[in-house]
């Protein structure tokens, strides 16, 4: 009975349900959305640095493996010192730089021999290595994405490119130029922002890596094997604050809206209420309507959020293809316990307003 | 016979910002099992808010206040709710049914609240009684006002309350659904022994009572039992 009399409520005031609805439903998609983003674009980098097939990767202090951004880049030359430890087969210097020209890309400035002696080599769907000066590799993502074919020029830092070959995708970028060409655009000759070192067999890994570290004791040196599975947004410091401040949000947005849907609709049943006491309910029986209204409320806006965030990752991937998004039954559920948490701290005051409201002051204005 | 319904000296003060005005002003009032009392009073002479002490609505500022024994101005507000719950029912002139549900849900959601379940007797004998069965299913916009009250009068004595409270049952309605309505309290009153204390400012109205008394200025200024 009283579960109808709520469901009749909220259809009786279809305009603020829908509202409601929706803005819990944008509330729980901004978390799903912008969580599987991010962890999506940090899998997939995860998985193409994996890709590459080498064993160690060698960067400078405190640097991520993520943000191309950083680097006070390394002299070139420790490659020689690499080379020299036992069971080192290759081992090739990577620069990174950023281009923001459509979406952020990360490009490698690579030596092609290094690169595939150390990686096994481009599979080519058509085209040639990279040799020097203004050339490009793209991955076939890339080029399906930008249309792109051999012979085309692509804008890279303010330059023009000239794609020479269009690799299948895994090899660590989507981009590649030859690493003197952008050693000098960025006036970093002789620098390298990474290495990665491929052993003579795997199975020598632990040990060069802790030659490594004897040698470059500050040094981050990560094995790539495990990498996919040592992803997780906490490897990431910047990255759980984006999130910790994303759920904060949502749960700003989910307090407020359902805190004044509800507080409009306990002052509107102010008669209501009256007449409910006047039949004896208790303030526990009068908060318990006004919550289970909020629960019902949110419970909406998460299966329309779910629905909203599956929408917003359809149209994502189709502006733009490379990107990946990741939703999570893990985050989904979390959204949904956020959006519940929220709306119900946000239905409490109203409620506890409502279950106190003086029967008298309700009935006296007849 | 105890009286089902005893004030004694029962003051009101309401105390808003500045003013004070005394509501009750020392109320002694009895009411036996089975009684129909019709109150009548000018305007603002403090009848509702007689009628809101004595449903523990309110608490009253000063006296005592007996229903069936309890003495409401010493029950904490969870106890009066209680006593409300099990011993009192409510009709308003203003029909007050929830918009939202059906003559059947209005009647159920009082059976729900009293927290009995649902007595299926007792709601086919209320709704034959009230002349409400081929209703049930209308919501009340849907309802004439005669047939609103009805239902009020219905969701107030579903739980078989001690004392039924009505305050001016009749003032939203023409003559004619004023008789009908008038016509069941009685009926009520005479077939199934219900204790009714009616405020109302009609004299034809007060006559199906058993017994009248008049309020003055916050105070009961007759009301010698008619037997
Ligand atoms: N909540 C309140 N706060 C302050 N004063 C009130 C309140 N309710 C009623 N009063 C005052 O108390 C007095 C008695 O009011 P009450 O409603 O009991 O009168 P009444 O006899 O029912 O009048 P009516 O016949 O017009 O319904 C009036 O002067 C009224 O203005
Ligand atoms: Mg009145």
């Amino acid at each position: 009975m009283i579960a109808q009399m709520i469901v009749r409520n909220l259809f009786h005031r279809k305009l603020r349900t829908l509202i409601s609805v929706l803005a819990v439903g944008v509330e729980v998609a901004l978390v799903v959305v912008m969580v599987g983003l991010t962890t999506g674009m940090l899998q997939e980098t995860a998985k193409r640095i994996e890709g590459i097939g080498a064993d160690i990767m060698l960067q400078p202090p405190s640097s991520s493996i993520f943000l191309a951004f950083s680097s006070a880049p390394m002299s070139i030359r420790i490659r020689d010192r690499l080379k020299t430890i036992e069971g080192v087969r290759a081992v090739a210097p990577v620069l990174l730089q950023s281009s923001t020209s459509g979406g952020l890309d990360v490009v490698y400035g690579i030596e092609p021999e290094s690169f595939r002696a150390v990686s096994g080599g481009f599979v080519f769907h058509e085209g040639r290595e990279l040799r020097e000066g203004y050339e490009v590799l793209v991955d076939d993502w890339y080029a399906a994405a930008r249309r792109l074919r051999v012979g085309d020029t692509l804008q890279l830092f303010g330059h023009d490119f000239k794609v020479v070959g269009v690799v299948e995708h895994g090899k660590g970028a989507r981009l590649f130029v030859p690493i003197r060409t952008l050693q000098q655009l960025f006036g970093a000759v002789d620098k390298a922002s990474l290495f990665f070192i491929k052993c003579v067999r795997a199975g020598q890994t632990p040990h060069v890596m802790g030659e490594l570290r004897a040698l470059f004791p500050r040094y981050e040196i990560r094995p790539l094997k495990d990498l996919l599975s040592m992803m997780t947004p906490s490897s990431l410091p910047g990255l759980e604050a984006f999130h910790r401040s994303m759920i904060a949000l949502a749960v700003v947005i989910g307090f407020l809206v359902i805190l004044l849907s509800m507080y409009t609709t306990t002052l509107e049943r102010t008669r209501e209420i009256g007449v409910l006491k006047a039949l004896g309910a208790s303030k526990a029986y009068i908060a318990r309507i006004f919550l289970v209204e909020s629960a019902l409320l949110c419970a909406a806006g998460i299966l329309a959020g779910v629905g909203l965030s599956y929408l917003a990752k359809g149209v994502l991937t189709s502006i733009f293809p490379t990107l990946s998004v990741q939703i999570t039954s893990v985050w989904l559920l979390r959204a949904a316990a956020i959006a519940l948490g929220a709306g119900l701290a946000g239905a409490a005051y109203p409620a506890w307003l409502a279950s106190r409201r003086d029967p008298i002051q309700a009935l006296a204005y007849e | 016979m105890e009286p089902i319904l005893k004030t004694e000296n029962l003051w009101k003060i309401y105390r808003s910002s500045q003013v004070e005005v005394s509501a009750l002003q020392g109320v002694n009032f009895e009411v036996y099992p089975g009684e129909f009392v019709a109150v009548m009073g000018p305007s603002g002479c403090g009848k509702s808010t007689l009628l809101y002490v004595i449903g523990g609505l309110t608490q009253p500022t000063r006296g005592r206040v007996l229903v069936d024994g309890n003495d409401l101005a010493a029950l904490s507000d969870a106890e009066r709710t209680r006593l409300r719950r099990h011993k009192i029912g409510f009709v308003f002139q203003r029909f007050n049914l929830l918009p939202t549900l059906t003559a059947r849900g209005n009647i159920a959601i009082a059976q729900h609240i009293h927290g009995n379940g649902f007595d299926p007797h007792r709601f086919a004998v209320i709704t034959r009684m009230l002349g409400l069965t081929e209703r049930l299913q209308h919501r009340p916009a849907e309802l004439s006002g005669g047939e609103q009250q009805r239902v009020a009068l219905a969701r107030a004595v579903i739980h078989e309350p001690k004392l039924l409270l009505a305050d001016e049952p009749t003032g939203n309605l023409d003559t004619r659904n004023s008789e009908i309505v008038l016509g069941m309290l009685r009926q009520l009153n005479r077939e199934l022994g219900q204790t009714i204390v009616m405020i109302t400012h009609n004299p034809e109205a007060a006559a199906y009572a058993s017994r009248v008394v008049h309020m003055r200025d916050g105070v009961i200024v007759d009301g010698i039992p008619a037997d």
